[in-house]
């Protein structure tokens, strides 16, 4: 078989089990490390064994005789021993390069020795791999191959005396298994024999034996040089810190390096665009001072969206694909709709008893009866329309506590699940953003309006967004009441997303800007628009309930937990 | 072992008779049931005061076994309704029905305990509609009374009687959930799985099985638990593995069983259930 195209199977059988091994880490050890997939390359640089890195595996193209069903399991559950049982890097001192390997490989058997004993079953995955015949020739790689097998399997038997060293000294130091420098022991010493009977040992050409075993490059403190050239085109997270978790929240910590591997590129990739707004409308602005509307008071610029590649978006997403999948189950329940029952019908399917009864009784009394004595289903159907705004102001550039995750990326995060739960229900709707430079620039950003599908160009206008200037909420809620007034449904809802009072440059008076929003809310009301706000400031509970009424704000003090809260808050605003 | 379960209406005869009707919800053999903390005293000691009690935790974690062996212990009538969300009030409160001679109330679940002094079992309720379930609220304070406006009268609660429902907090709980007036007038116990020791005595007993094996079930499941979140909702519960130890008690294989009675049932995802297979594959 042509060997590329072998390599092109295996490729998609490893992308077809990813979920599944990832799931499987989980189960068994509670362990979520980053997996990088099989890279495209083939030929002889291609890397051959699975590569680890702290808390980050790299996969490569596993081939096996044997099994090869199951090597990517036997492959990530060796990996996962490492992790728990090998404590860090070691240093290189003074090995050689056979020593080298031959310490790897105690570490290996001792590790899987260790988690064996955790699950027994792990035995049975990885043993058929190791098919090393006994009589083979004598050369360093054949004798490993069998030194692996012996630690390995208790039947098999091997006559050669170096073999049976090995295994006698490794299982005499049963007891010290725990204790990582037994490998340093007994790989240096069986290393110096292999030497010392004059066996060559190629050290450029080795490749760990079988072939679900790592390449042992993340157990050494390489110096300077790294052994392999990797695909380093990613930025490697540095330390892992095993997932101990107690609830379901993902460790701030953990999401921290996934975040800063993130953040970088989508620092690098966006371009900072300077261009010009359209002014589009003016608002009047309410002075609560003078108890009277500023006439045009207030220009409302609409500046184009800008595009950007989703990778950030995506990878933070990824962390949320969870809430993604509760999102889809709701959405199936609330849109195939619950059937109502509607009693006292003039006519239906069913009779509602109680409605028969009291006709009955009303019978009994000589009074004429009421006919409706039906009870039918109805299908409830959504009606309604929502836009949501995006308070993008200076402040959201700032870190989520225990983070590298920004405000602002928290709330993109959430308004992307957001947009799913809304597009999935069918919901007409629309996302805006705004942030303000005195009362003659309030920005309007248009990520998607009523009749645009969130498509791929939606999710990269989202992506776009960028944090700055101020918050002048009144306006941009005028021009929110403008756009959404056109839209036909029963219900129309403007869900405000904010994460600090209203200011703006040009302001002195902090409750200015709290009355004039509180007037535009209640312009909207007055024209059977709701307002809701979704309020990311922890000390925000009085301003809030000031301008949107306490029923109308809530507050999420985990900004953390945004992108799973909003879509729920959105299910149940609209049930 | 009985309890009478209801979700519809129950023929009431005249009152001298109903204590003798009861007899029909009362448990007579002990419900095996391996408390795992102080519940058993606790619970006896709201009953004293008859608090009103909900039992909150995850599927599968011996809600409904506690409460029939705190009836059996207390010697009361237990009176079980299945809630869901096409139950009215008159489901539990009753209704008029017509026969030949013309209308004949008849008492609901609800109302037959409160008359005779039984414990009244909501079983999850969040599933009823919230204007069903402020039927309780009357009973759930110190008035203990139920008014029957169709009848046009206020049945004051027996002695004995006691409100106990149980609560499944679920991330579905977005669209469905108590209201928070109702939710206060509850003291609560709650069931999370039991510790590992705990948790395969209980195993062993029920599915009849050796220690070793209920070990390994019990592993499993842990394991299991940890997908929580992370492509299941919930892990497999007590009841799950007692099922498997049930069929290997019958001689299936610890795999076979295993899949039957926890992969499949728990998920339809095929990446999921390959690594619960994994899992299990592992901890065999």
């Amino acid at each position: 078989m042509n060997p590329a195209a072998g390599a092109i199977l295996k490729e998609r059988s490893f992308a077809d089990a990813e979920r599944g091994l990832k799931a499987y880490l989980m189960a068994l050890w509670r362990m979520h490390p980053v997996l990088r997939g099989v890279t495209a390359q083939a030929g002889p640089s291609a890397p051959r064994r699975v590569s680890f890195d702290g808390g980050y595996i790299r996969v490569a193209a596993l081939h096996s005789e044997t099994r090869a069903d199951l090597i990517y399991w036997a492959a990530l559950a060796h990996v996962a021993a490492h992790l728990i049982f090998t404590p860090g890097r070691s240093p290189i001192g003074a090995l050689k390069p056979l020593q080298i390997a031959l310490v790897s490989l105690i570490e290996d058997a001792r590790v899987e020795a260790l988690a064996i004993r955790e699950y027994p079953g792990l035995h049975r995955l990885w043993a058929p791999f190791h098919a090393a015949p006994p009589g083979s020739a004598p050369t360093a790689e054949f004798l490993m191959a069998r030194l692996s097998r012996a630690l390995i399997d208790p039947a098999y038997r091997d006559d050669d005396p170096w073999v049976r060293k090995g295994r006698t000294m490794f299982f005499d130091h049963r007891l010290q298994w725990e204790q990582p420098a037994i490998s340093r022991q007994i790989g240096g010493l069986l290393g110096n024999d292999l030497g010392q009977m004059r066996i060559q040992f190629n050290a450029k050409t080795y490749v760990v034996e079988p072939a679900y075993r790592d390449d042992n490059a993340g157990l050494w403190d390489w110096g300077d040089a790294p052994p392999q050239s990797a695909d380093d085109s990613e930025v490697p997270i540095e330390a892992f810190r095993m997932v101990r978790q107690e609830n379901d929240d993902p460790s701030p910590q953990r999401r921290s390096h996934d975040e800063s591997a993130s953040a970088a590129i989508s620092a690098r990739e966006q371009p900072i665009a300077e261009d010009a707004g359209v002014p589009v409308a003016r608002y009047g602005e309410w002075d609560y001072a003078l108890g009277r509307e500023r006439p045009d008071w207030t220009t409302i610029m609409e500046f184009e969206a800008q595009r950007t590649p989703t990778v950030g978006l995506d990878r933070l997403l990824n962390e949320y694909s969870d809430v993604e999948s509760r999102i889809q189950k709701l959405i199936r329940s609330a849109r195939v709709g619950r059937p109502v029952r509607m009693r006292r019908q003039p006519e239906g399917e069913r009779l509602d008893l109680d409605s028969c009864i009291r006709a009955a009784i009303d019978c009994r009394l000589g009074v004429s009866p009421d006919p409706r004595v039906y009870e039918t289903s109805e299908m409830r159907d959504r009606d309604l329309a929502v836009l949501v705004l995006l308070d993008i102001s200076e402040s959201t550039k700032e870190f989520v506590k225990h983070t590298t995750t920004t405000v602002l990326s928290m709330e993109r995060a959430a308004t992307a699940l957001l947009a799913q739960a809304m597009e999935g229900l069918g919901d007409p709707f629309a996302i805006h953003a705004f942030c303000s430079n005195g009362r003659g620039e309030v920005r309007y950003y248009r990520v998607k309006d009523f009749d645009q599908r969130y498509d791929a160009a939606a999710a990269e206008r989202l992506a776009a967004l960028r944090g700055g200037l101020s918050t002048r909420v009144g306006a941009a809620l005028r021009h929110a009441h403008r756009e959404i007034e056109r839209r036909q449904s029963h219900r129309r809802l403007v869900l405000v997303i904010t994460d600090g009072e209203p200011a703006d440059v040009d302001v002195e008076d902090p409750k200015y800007l709290v009355e004039d929003a509180r007037k535009a809310v209640q312009e909207l009301a007055h024209a059977g628009i709701d307002v809701f706000c979704v309020g990311l400031d922890g000390g925000g509970d009085s301003y809030l309930t000031r301008i949107f009424g306490r029923r109308n704000a809530v507050q999420i003090d985990r900004i953390a937990a945004l992108p799973e809260k909003l879509p729920a808050l959105y299910f149940r605003l609209t049930a | 072992m009985s309890a009478g379960q209801c979700s519809g209406i129950v023929r009431s005869p005249a009152l001298e008779d109903g204590i003798m009707q009861l007899e029909d919800y009362l448990i007579t053999e002990e419900p095996y049931y391996r408390a795992i903390g102080g519940e058993v005293a606790l619970f006896e000691a709201a009953y004293a005061r008859r608090m009103p009690m909900m039992l909150k935790g995850p599927t599968g974690c011996g809600k409904t076994r506690f409460i029939e062996h705190m009836a059996w212990r207390l010697r009361r009538p237990l009176i079980t309704v299945a809630c869901h969300e096409d139950m009215t009030a008159s489901d539990l409160v009753g209704r008029f029905l017509l026969d030949a001679s013309g209308t004949v109330w008849h008492d609901g679940p609800l109302t037959l305990a409160v008359r005779h002094g039984a414990i009244c079992y909501l079983d999850e309720i969040v599933e009823a509609r919230q204007d069903t379930t402020v039927v309780i609220h009357p009973l759930t304070d110190d008035r203990r009374i139920l008014p029957l406006e169709k009848r046009n009268e206020t049945v004051r609660a027996h002695p004995d009687f006691q409100l106990v429902i149980s609560y499944n907090p679920g991330y579905q709980s977005v669209l469905k959930d108590l209201k928070e007036s109702t939710k206060q007038r509850f003291g609560a116990i709650e069931f999370r799985y039991p510790s590992t020791e705990v948790e395969t005595e209980i195993v062993a007993h029920e599915a009849g099985i050796g220690g070793a094996v209920a070990e390994k079930l019990v592993k499993i499941g842990q394991r299991s638990r940890n997908l929580k979140g992370h492509g299941l909702d919930e892990g497999a519960s007590t009841r799950m593995l007692i099922q498997a130890g049930r069929l290997i008690a019958e001689g299936v294989a610890l795999a076979s069983a295993c899949e039957v009675a926890l992969v499949l049932p728990i998920t339809d995802d095929l990446d999921i259930r390959e690594a619960l297979s994994q899992t299990i594959a592992a901890c065999a």
